[in-house]
């Protein structure tokens, strides 16, 4: 069962996402709701995917995105990002994040990610 | 829109009060619109003529629409398509303030003209969510002169409104703004809007009114007051100033970032300059919208 860590600030962004990830199959889904929570929640359970969304408190994607590649360089980083936060996204990719999903999330889309990075895990 | 800013028309020519207003904004969702009033917006029958008939009624069991024939005021297919043709809001609203009492049907469309005529309405508008014509009504009633760009305020409250009627309903009327040198907020949400056109940004309301804007946001009824709440009422706010980011960036070329977004309850919000609101009258309660120049830091 694959491993899923999704990292937002918002309660409601967090459910969405679970409902819609045990829509689409098994997965073994942590969460974090800040930057930092989401660095030790990635250390500790090494997830297959990690959804981060970009503006969060105490430690924004960015950043967090370097950091989770410093510890696991084949990371699978993808980026929840709102509208309007293009320049942010484009500094996630560059730091390693591997694609990004636009919220409010689509479900088709998610699955498709899904589909293309974990294969048929 | 201009459904919207008639019940703010309204209030300031003091032909209704905000208690009157509220009552009919619960109203209209039930209001049936009659054919006379359908008949006199299309201008078919004046309103003497639609008063007329509604005496006839009184006479003989016959409806409206056939008394109207026989009188020689509507043809056959004039009443078909009145039957069939999908009613504007702001007849809903106009029909609920006949209704209640408030003003006749003379009287209505007295103000119907009025309105029209001070804020340059051309009759297509009425019907119209053009974005351009919406803003000259939001420019006409607004004022940010103490904002640095205030063609991107108007920007901003016009899709607000858009928005609105979106996300939550058309069932709402905007008050004239409040500028105030500091704000007690009961329960607020705030996003500072960052980079070329720098703001402060947010949403306060009571508990209860959360919970009914929540509800509608999230399109299922919640009963009580929790972090969900909050979290959807915050999902609206940065829903917002996401699209709002984006036009910026595609119409005009200004490039803006938000910041994290935060929540007090029963604090002051002090900045070092004015804070702006717009208070917005739904059914369910009121729902404040914060503006300020400069950003606030919770």
């Amino acid at each position: 069962m694959a491993k899923i860590l999704i990292c937002d600030d918002s309660i409601l962004a967090r459910s969405q996402m679970r409902d819609m990830l045990s829509n689409i199959g098994d997965f073994e889904v942590f969460e974090a709701k800040n930057g930092a929570e989401a660095i030790e929640v990635y250390k500790e359970n090494k997830p297959d995917m990690a959804f981060l969304d970009i503006v969060m408190p105490v430690k924004n994607g960015i950043d967090v995105v370097k950091e989770i590649m410093e510890f696991d360089k084949d990371a699978k980083i993808i980026m929840a990002s709102s509208l309007g936060n293009n320049s942010n996204l484009k500094a996630a990719l560059e730091g390693g994040a591997i694609d990004f999903i636009q919220k409010p999330v689509d479900e088709e889309r998610l699955r498709e990610i899904l589909n293309k990075n974990l294969g048929g895990r | 829109m201009f459904t919207q800013f008639f019940g703010n028309y309204l209030l300031k020519k003091g032909v209704i009060d905000a208690d009157q207003l509220l009552t009919i904004l619960q109203n209209q969702s039930t209001v049936k619109i009659k054919l006379g009033t359908l008949a006199m917006c299309e201008g078919y029958m004046t309103a003497s003529e639609v008063e007329k008939i509604h005496i006839l009624q009184t006479h003989v069991d016959k409806k409206f629409g056939e008394l109207a024939i026989e009188e020689g005021y509507l043809t056959p297919e004039q009443v078909e398509e009145l039957c069939t043709t999908q009613r504007p809001d702001y007849l809903t609203f106009g029909q609920a303030l006949v209704d209640g009492g408030y003003v006749t049907a003379h009287e209505l469309e007295d103000l119907m003209i009025d309105y029209q005529s001070e804020h340059e309405i051309e009759e297509d508008d009425l019907n119209d969510t053009q974005k351009d014509s919406i803003s000259v009504l939001v420019n006409d009633v607004y004022t940010f002169d103490e904002f640095e760009s205030s063609s991107g305020c108007v920007n901003y409250v016009t899709l607000l409104f858009n928005n609105l009627i979106r996300f939550i309903g058309k069932d709402f009327t905007p008050l004239d703004a409040q500028i105030l040198p500091e704000y007690a907020t009961k329960n607020c949400t705030f996003q500072n809007i960052m980079g070329d056109l720098q703001m402060f940004t947010g949403i306060d309301m009571d508990v209860a009114t959360s919970i009914e804007f929540a509800s509608r946001y999230m399109g299922k009824t919640m009963d009580e007051y929790d972090e969900y709440i909050e979290a959807s009422v915050e999902d609206f706010l940065n829903l917002h100033n996401g699209l709002f980011s984006v036009n910026m960036s595609n119409d005009v070329g200004i490039e803006l970032d938000l910041e994290p977004l935060g929540h007090v309850v029963d604090s002051i919000i002090s900045l070092d300059s004015i804070v702006f609101y717009i208070p917005v009258i739904f059914p369910f309660g009121t729902v404040n919208f914060l503006l300020s120049p400069n950003i606030f830091k919770g």
